[in-house]
């Protein structure tokens, strides 16, 4: 196993997916770091120096709107890197006739998949970590984040738990459909998820009857299980947000910031829910490729 | 009785689309060389995917040298290169024989000292240190060969393993074959190539529509067909119409292609199709009675791909007689 995934690894660097993607998170991580310095520049301090609580929660709150930006986009970029990673795992290699030389060895299939499924996951939530880290710091930089470890490493999980869901999922999706059905399907599927995500957190704004916005919650509650990933990004930045420091100071709910935060975020249930899904793909996958014919 | 290196009983394999094999019974022997033959689409590759666990049967059992196939036991002693052999291309040829002697558990050590003793016999000693995706569809099948036989494997299968190379390359894949055979590793050879199955392989079969329709060694298949070629003088139509009553045996005038044309014109070709050698010496006695002079009486070398060409022509799908 410890071989496929370093398989892996040499793959994704060999084929210069992870440079291009360093390559363009270095570009974001500068353009995000004057966004940030040009919306850090609202503090105001008082005229013998000090920090003002005002100027406070002023910090916190373009802190909070940073991060949120930030997070936007990191969740849009670990997502396409874990499902263009991992779409083609099987199909592509099947259909290239890789696999047909490497599986006749004495190497269990299990471990081939455990093996592939390990190097795309473990090089995403490196990245994603990275990624994290690097938001949270420039945002600390120009402006103020909330520092209660606990919630950090819940925001960090949650930011990262999309990573194995969509490699489960892709793998299991290439599987099934060709390399480029699958490509296909899973960028759709994603894209589903977080136009039901914004649909949530629209629809208080949209003056629906009510009967109107209960189908819109079926429906969106409908995406979410088909598509978990939006929904986790959701709660990582209400669990982000939701500490003491900013509890009742910074509405994260209204404004332009409803665009971009999570809301009230889904509930642990449906992270439950989420974790169930990643199993569930991961083995459902495992299962038809112990059973495919190559 | 050899111990036997690939025993399948009534192996079969059923698509939706009707295609696969059915109920395929082989042994091949240990050292032996086994060739499998049939037209496109017979089912060949599909039986020998099979036969290395890739393809799940859907019915009959097969084992590789007492272990079950596709077991782990019995991956460990095979090499298989498939038909197109393709790898990955981001990897050096180095890289890929070292990631196959990884999955094969080999010593590191020991695959140090193989690799580039196995680049060299195969003819890429020069370009192991390049990509892949720099080689030419030959180098790859080369890197494929290399690949199969990395870990000194008890038996080998080859997919058409000279269908991308050159001349020079297919002999120097036969060459690699018969050394392989002469150090006593068991070959299954599915090959269009004829000519190389008919010099390499003790036995063969020919499937069609994944039926085996005949199998045997190469003398055993093609003795069913054994035509003799008579050089006879002074020959006549009554003479020969004469030879044929008292024989029955259907002699007709040919042309010899592998001899000059006679330079005499009452010198001429005649060809029968005869069980065993004593209705030739009866033939030759009546020839030469009858006042004819016989020059040469000779069997002609019946070449496996004329033997083929006669068993597959009007043959079905089904692998039954049209």
């Amino acid at each position: 196993m410890r071989i496929i995934a370093g398989m892996t690894w040499k793959e994704l660097l060999r084929k210069k997916v992870m440079l291009l993607t360093l390559l363009l998170t270095v570009v974001f991580l500068l353009a995000f770091w004057f966004v940030a310095q040009t919306i850090g520049k609202n503090d105001v301090f008082d005229g013998n120096g000090m920090i003002s609580f005002s100027t406070m929660i002023a910090r916190f709150t373009n802190g909070a709107f940073i991060l949120m930006l930030g997070f936007f986009f990191g969740s849009f970029v670990i997502a396409f890197l874990a499902i263009f990673s991992s779409f083609s795992a099987v199909s592509g290699e099947a259909e290239q006739g890789i696999m047909q030389a490497m599986l006749p060895r004495p190497l269990p299939r299990w471990k081939w998949y455990f093996g592939r499924w390990l190097g795309y996951v473990s090089l995403g939530v490196i990245y994603a970590g990275v990624l994290f880290a690097s938001i949270l710091l420039i945002t600390r930089y120009h402006a103020a984040i909330p520092q209660n470890p606990a919630a950090l490493l819940r925001a960090f999980l949650l930011f990262v738990s999309t990573v194995p869901l969509l490699v489960s999922l892709a793998m299991l999706g290439s599987g099934i459909f060709s390399a480029l059905g699958n490509g296909v399907l899973m960028t759709m599927l994603y894209g589903a998820g977080w136009l039901g995500g914004m649909l949530d957190k629209l629809s208080g704004s949209l003056r629906l009857e009510p009967d109107g916005l209960v189908m819109l919650h079926n429906l969106t509650g409908l995406i979410s299980m088909a598509m978990p990933a939006d929904s986790l990004q959701r709660r990582m930045t209400t669990e982000l947000l939701s500490i003491k420091e900013l509890s009742g100071i910074v509405d994260i709910t209204s404004g332009s910031f409803s665009m971009l935060s999570g809301g009230t975020g889904p509930s642990d249930t449906f992270i439950i829910y989420a974790i169930g899904y990643t199993l569930v793909a991961l083995l459902i996958g495992l299962y038809r490729f112990q059973r495919r014919d190559l | 009785m050899r111990e036997a290196a690939i025993e399948t009983q009534l192996l079969s394999k059923e698509y939706g689309n009707g295609r696969g094999c059915r109920d395929v019974t082989i042994t091949v022997g240990k050292g032996e060389a086994f060739g499998f033959l049939g037209p496109n689409g017979a089912g060949k590759s599909t039986f020998v995917k099979m036969l290395v666990g890739l393809i799940a049967p859907s019915s009959g059992q097969a084992s590789i040298f007492g272990h079950r196939i596709g077991s782990m036991e019995a991956n460990a002693c095979i090499g298989y290169l498939p038909e197109l052999y393709r790898c990955q291309e981001w990897l050096t040829g180095l890289e890929v024989l070292q990631l196959h002697a990884r999955l094969c558990r080999m010593d590191k050590t020991a695959a140090q000292r193989r690799i580039p003793e196995l680049l060299e016999e195969v003819g890429l000693g020069q370009r192991g240190k390049d990509r892949v995706k720099h080689y030419s569809k030959g180098m790859q099948q080369r890197l494929g060969l290399a690949c199969a036989l990395i870990n000194k494997p008890q038996v080998v299968f080859l997919d058409e393993p000279s269908s991308a190379l050159d001349p020079v390359g297919r002999a120097e894949v036969r060459s690699i074959l018969e050394r392989l055979k002469a150090k006593g590793v068991t070959i299954f050879l599915n090959s269009h190539l004829l000519g190389d199955v008919e010099a390499l392989c003790d036995r063969m079969a020919l499937l069609n529509d994944g039926v085996i329709l005949r199998h045997g060694t190469a003398a055993e298949l093609l003795s069913k067909r054994s035509t003799w070629l008579f050089k006879v003088g002074g020959c006549s139509p009554f003479l020969l119409s004469w030879l044929n009553e008292q024989t029955g045996f259907q002699l007709h005038e040919t042309v010899n292609q592998e001899a000059a044309s006679p330079e005499d014109e009452s010198v001429v070709w005649l060809e029968a199709e005869l069980d065993n050698e004593e209705q030739a010496g009866w033939l030759n006695f009546l020839i030469i009675e009858q006042g004819m002079i016989l020059y040469e009486a000779t069997r002609k070398k019946e070449r496996l791909e004329g033997w083929f060409m006669d068993a597959v022509s009007g043959l079905s799908h089904r692998g039954e007689k049209e």
